[in-house]
């Protein structure tokens, strides 16, 4: 659905993203994760030709972006990270302004206008947009977003500002049209991936690092880290002394990686010498150990 | 078409709901009717004060007031009413820039050129309504009074005003897309009028700027005859055009 290649954009002397790749899938919920200030919102804008970008290529439904005047821009909905719309309209009204807007018909537009209000839970409201909260804004954003049913629809921290509640509506309003198009998000809110998302993408130092099936990811990273806890310090010392990679997490607590040491190198070891654990204990990876390591390196 | 259509109508209902057509409203008539007030009360206030003025031996003629007086008055204030329109209104674009509430239309495939239509559309014709409305009031106003006759080249004078108005206007939805801040857009329109203003002084000059435009009482008192006006029409109305042509390519190019 989008294909971004060796994205290169700078404000000033300031590269903000040094060759991004990206690939989201059709069908997918994707969850583009990154810390404030990574290049999140500029990558969006990129996306949208509302930012031109200064070297790499984008691709939305086969269709190059241009920047300026962008018609791939109909096969996206797009909610910008401060939704604002005109203060001076009501719900309804603004909707089938982005109707007429498109082109569409006029019997479609109050159809759709009717259909969307109610998913986002608008349907009742009769004041201007001038008094609507945070999260309405959000709701409205995403109704005007769907509004052109489009194949992708591109969400910039929707869920950042909100309440526990307020996530969890919008989460569900993502949820409930999964079926229907394409969802790109960026957030970094990891439980709120963990919640939706069916692929993610670490964006970090201005290029993904580390991308795919959430649940690829996961697994990829179970296999590789234990816990054990020693009987005693003497043990412990023991299996310190032996494997140079096991390292010290505080108490009689050992936490190795897979790659230099398998789990039955460690186990040989502790048979041959009689020692007792208290516990072994597979790591189950969070994301957020995951957007650690990621991040950090 | 219909996006122009739509986003022209949602100017217009932006107008229309806003304090700053009331305001705009209020100021207008208002100065429409002042301008025949001030003229028809200069005599009633000069004899209040001459009555006091004789005791201590200065004696006034009685003055007679016409409806040229009037028409002098509408010249010195409808600057006032300009300068009000353009302060209102200066920040058509940038307040759009700054809430972000032009993304989602942009996105979903507006096109650029038709926000700057939009916009100079209905602010050439809010400008060209709120002055035609002054216009009207003072001429009745005149009429009941005296005889709008004595004023020469009464029509001429006044299209000439507006036309010069109507570049102020083109000129900040210039500024607009220049700019990031209305702040800017005001400092843009007023450097240019400024600038203008100081180039007059220079005799040779003057008779092809803009600012020549607003020389409405040489005019109806005949101290001017039309047709010196001419180049100053001509270099407005291209200066016009021209600001207007130069906003579609840097609005295109704009980050928003
Ligand atoms: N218009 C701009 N001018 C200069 N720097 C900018 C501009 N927009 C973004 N940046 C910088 O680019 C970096 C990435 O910003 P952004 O894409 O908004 O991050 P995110 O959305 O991931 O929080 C930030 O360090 C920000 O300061
Ligand atoms: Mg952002």
């Amino acid at each position: 659905m989008l294909h971004i290649t060796n994205l290169h954009k700078s404000f000033g002397d300031k590269d903000v993203l040094r060759g991004l790749n990206l690939s989201v899938p059709e069908h997918s919920i994707y969850g583009f994760i990154g810390k404030n200030g990574s290049g999140k919102t500029t990558t969006m804008k990129t996306v949208l030709g509302l930012l031109k970008s200064d070297a790499g290529e984008i691709k939305v439904n086969g269709e190059s972006v241009c920047y300026g005047q962008t018609a791939t821009n109909r096969y996206i909905g797009y909610l910008p990270d401060v939704p604002e719309f005109y203060p001076f309209m009501t719900a309804p009204e603004y909707l089938t302004f982005c109707g007429e807007v498109t082109g569409m018909r006029k019997s479609d537009i109050a159809k759709r206008s009717e259909e969307l209000l109610t998913l986002v839970g608008l349907a009742d409201e009769k004041h201007r947009i001038r008094g609507f909260s945070r999260g309405m804004k959000q709701r409205l954003g995403i109704a005007q977003a769907l509004f052109n049913r489009p194949k992708l629809l591109i969400c910039d921290e929707p869920t950042s500002a909100l309440d526990p509640i307020g996530r969890k509506e919008i989460l569900d309003i993502l949820l409930a049209i999964r079926d229907e198009t394409t969802v790109l998000f960026s957030t970094h809110i990891l439980s709120d991936v963990e919640r939706i998302c069916t692929d993610v993408a670490f964006l970090t130092g201005g290029v993904v690092r580390v991308c795919g099936k959430l649940s690829d990811i996961k697994s990829k990273y179970r296999s590789e880290g234990y816990i054990l806890e020693a009987e005693n310090v003497e043990d412990m010392l023991k299996l310190l002394q032996a494997f140079p990679d096991i390292k010290q997490i505080g108490g009689n607590q050992l936490v190795f990686r897979e790659n230099g040491v398998t789990v039955f190198d460690v186990l040989h070891f502790l048979t041959d010498k009689h020692i007792r654990l208290l516990k072994l204990e597979r790591i189950e990876p969070t994301l957020e150990s995951l957007f650690m390591e990621v991040t950090e390196e | 078409m219909k996006s122009l259509l739509a986003f022209t109508k949602k100017e217009i209902t932006s107008q229309l709901r806003s304090v700053r057509l009331i305001i705009l409203g209020i100021l207008f008539v208002l100065l429409g009717v002042m301008n025949t007030a001030i003229a028809k009360l200069t005599p009633l206030l000069l004899d209040a004060v001459s009555d006091t003025i004789s005791q201590s031996g200065i004696s006034i003629t009685p003055v007679t007031v016409s409806a040229l007086d009037s028409w002098m008055q509408f010249f010195k204030n409808i600057p006032l009413g300009l300068i009000v329109f353009i302060l209102l209104e200066s920040d058509i674009f940038t307040r759009e820039y700054r809430s972000g509430t032009l993304i989602p239309p942009l996105t979903k495939g507006l096109a650029r050129h038709n926000v700057v239509i939009s916009k100079a559309v209905v602010l050439t014709t809010l400008w060209t309504l709120c002055y035609w409305l002054c216009f009207v009031i003072t001429y009745c106003c005149n009429a009941y009074f005296w005889d709008n006759s004595v004023a020469q080249n009464l029509m001429f004078s006044v299209v000439c005003w507006w036309l010069f108005g109507l570049w102020v206007t083109v000129s900040a939805v210039f500024f607009s897309t220049v700019a990031k801040s209305n702040i800017i857009v005001l400092a843009g329109v007023g450097c240019s009028i400024l600038a203008l203003y100081l180039l007059s002084f220079i005799p040779e000059l003057k008779a092809y700027l803009p600012i020549m435009l607003t020389d409405g009482n040489s005019l109806i008192s005949g101290i001017e005859k039309a047709k010196t006006y001419n180049s100053a029409i001509i270099i407005t109305g291209v200066l016009t055009i021209a600001y207007l042509a130069v906003s579609f390519p840097v609005f295109n190019k704009r980050n928003l």
